[in-house]
């Protein structure tokens, strides 16, 4: 089993601390959602561990060892950085023949991960002809050559069509139940949110969150009920002399804040009060989200803060 | 991860950018058809006059296809530079000086064995003009010649790779390499011609004289070449070790 393991990790450029004493470990057989607004350290923390930058501090290491020392690394380690990195000149075919070829792939691999991509049919085209979609495929393509045991795709749905993006949500789901390592950064919540077991959240470099998905939505969820009835006045002067209040909306549903459907069915109960819908309303991961970084983001623009805060 | 995987990685890399490989085959095409240019026209009345070397007659025009060699070094270091090609490279060859190696032997390489094509071939295809003034492999300072003016491509070509490695730029080397080449000599000749003399490309190329009058000779004129691309060579390998990618 390899994990992924960052330790006390910092990186430095000039003045600027990108990533802050960043400690969390990535394991097998779930995908894991790397977070944070933009300039939060994600992308840098990658290339860490990648060997691409050297850290100020701390280490990062792959299955124990630093990414650099791995023999044939691509047969570890499959990543997805930049969609736009293979050259326009080439063709799929001879940018994935040059990976393979160093790292002793055999040859018969481009062919695969190009029909397990979608591009068996353009694999002799050049790249400069391909839409975003088709080179975050080529990419995704380079990432699973070496049938790695460790995945890290930055951003990977970028620019893909519907298809596409339920394609590489099925895609980092398999990778994970048969027991790899996937870590997956985005900025796309429900994208995220349909995807990931797991949660590791950056603010301006330092570790926020580091749980399961379901354990970080419990933890930044108030509780609050959705409700609808037949019998409203009823249900007002029962909740009045509990002390709550409930929201008449628009489309006739009820929203309670401060109780659980539990509370609610108890008292309807209780009153005999005929009730046609109940529920607990719990946050989604893009409320979850923003309402931890809130504080945590260098670029946000005044009028989101004060949205957050009412 | 051996060197031998990873050169047949950078050969790939080499053969599949049309452009790239298209300079590669520009070092003998423009050899090739200046000589044939010159020599078909010129050639005999050049080979009369009074003290004519007949060895630089028969390979002066390996100064243009140094350009083709000092573009394709260039721009086959360059196309690592952009978008974020060079993570990619990195990721796959994480040995940064396994990496610089292969890549600079896989552009040295293949700059020799172009080289050393162009020159015999340009040598055996420009005698044929020459009628009775023709020589043959024989003649001292031919061999000297073709052998001296493939290495001279190579290192040319080595030296604007080791360049572009530093600036991370092909448009900054050309624009540094191609008037040292094309238009510095021409504006220092009378000047400094002692200081020209030491520069990559006129020391390389006291190899293709007969007799080479002053400066550095044949072979030492190589060396001082060869010193002038070791130390572009070491500053492209100071920065790929030591910069992030």
């Amino acid at each position: 089993m390899t994990s992924i393991d960052v330790h006390e990790l910092t990186k430095e450029y000039g003045a600027t601390r990108a990533v802050d004493r960043l400690s969390f470990r990535v394991r097998p057989g779930r995908v894991t959602g790397f977070l944070g607004p933009n300039g939060a350290g994600k992308s840098t923390t990658m290339r860490v561990v990648l060997g691409l930058d050297r850290p100020t501090g701390g280490s990062a290491t792959i299955g124990g060892r630093p990414y650099a020392r791995q023999t044939e690394p691509l047969r570890t380690v499959g990543a997805l950085l930049d969609a736009q990195a293979a050259h326009g000149s080439r063709t799929p075919r001879s940018h994935l023949s040059s990976l393979a070829a160093s790292n002793g792939i055999p040859m018969s691999r481009v062919r695969t991960v190009l029909e397990e991509t979608g591009l068996g049919d353009v694999g002799a085209r050049r790249i400069k002809s391909f839409s975003l979609g088709m080179r975050q495929r080529l990419g995704l393509a380079a990432a699973l050559l070496g049938d790695p045991q460790v995945v890290m795709l930055d951003e990977p749905s970028n620019g893909l069509d519907p298809e596409g993006i339920i394609w590489i949500r099925e895609l980092m789901k398999r990778l994970a139940r048969e027991g790899r390592t996937v870590l997956v950064s985005s900025h796309l919540m429900n994208e995220t949110a349909s995807f990931a077991d797991h949660l590791v959240v950056l603010g301006r470099g330092r570790l926020l969150v580091d749980m399961p998905m379901k354990d970080f939505l419990d933890s930044r969820s108030r509780p609050r009920v959705r409700l609808r009835t037949a019998e409203p006045r009823r249900l007002h002067s029962a909740l009045a002399s509990k002390g709550l209040t409930g929201i008449q909306a628009e489309d006739g549903r009820w929203v309670i804040d401060g109780v659980t459907a539990e509370a609610i069915g108890a008292i309807a109960a209780h009153e005999r009060i005929h009730l046609l819908e109940l529920a607990d309303e719990r946050a989604t991961l893009e409320q979850a989200y923003l309402d931890l970084t809130a504080d945590d983001t260098p670029f946000a623009a005044s009028t989101t803060r004060d949205r957050q805060e009412t | 991860m051996t060197l031998t995987a990873v050169l047949h990685s950078e050969w790939i890399k080499i053969r599949s950018i049309r452009s790239i490989y298209g300079s590669l085959i520009a070092v003998l095409a423009t050899t090739l058809i200046i000589t044939v240019l010159v020599l078909g026209t010129v050639g005999q009345e050049q080979a009369e006059q009074a003290g004519a070397d007949a060895v630089l007659n028969a390979f002066f025009a390996l100064s243009f296809g140094q350009i083709a060699a000092v573009v394709f070094g260039a721009t086959a270091v360059s196309s690592e530079f952009l978008n974020g090609a060079l993570r990619v490279s990195l990721a796959a060859v994480p040995r940064r000086s396994l990496f610089y190696a292969a890549k600079m032997t896989a552009i040295g390489g293949a700059v020799l064995v172009v080289g050393l094509v162009t020159t015999f071939t340009t040598f055996l295809v420009g005698q044929l003009f020459l009628g009775e003034h023709a020589i043959g492999l024989g003649h001292p300072g031919v061999l000297r010649a073709a052998l001296g003016g493939g290495i001279h491509l190579a290192l040319m070509a080595l030296l604007a790779a080791g360049l572009a490695t530093l600036l991370r730029s092909a448009i900054a080397v050309l624009s540094l390499l191609v008037p040292l080449l094309l238009i510095v000599p021409f504006v220092l000749v009378d000047v400094a011609t002692a200081v020209l003399r030491y520069l990559p490309d006129r020391a390389g190329q006291a190899v293709l004289h007969q007799n080479p009058v002053d400066g550095p000779g044949p072979w030492s004129g190589l060396a001082v070449t060869a010193l002038w691309a070791a130390a572009a060579l070491l500053a492209g390998w100071w920065a790929v070790r030591n910069r992030d990618a």
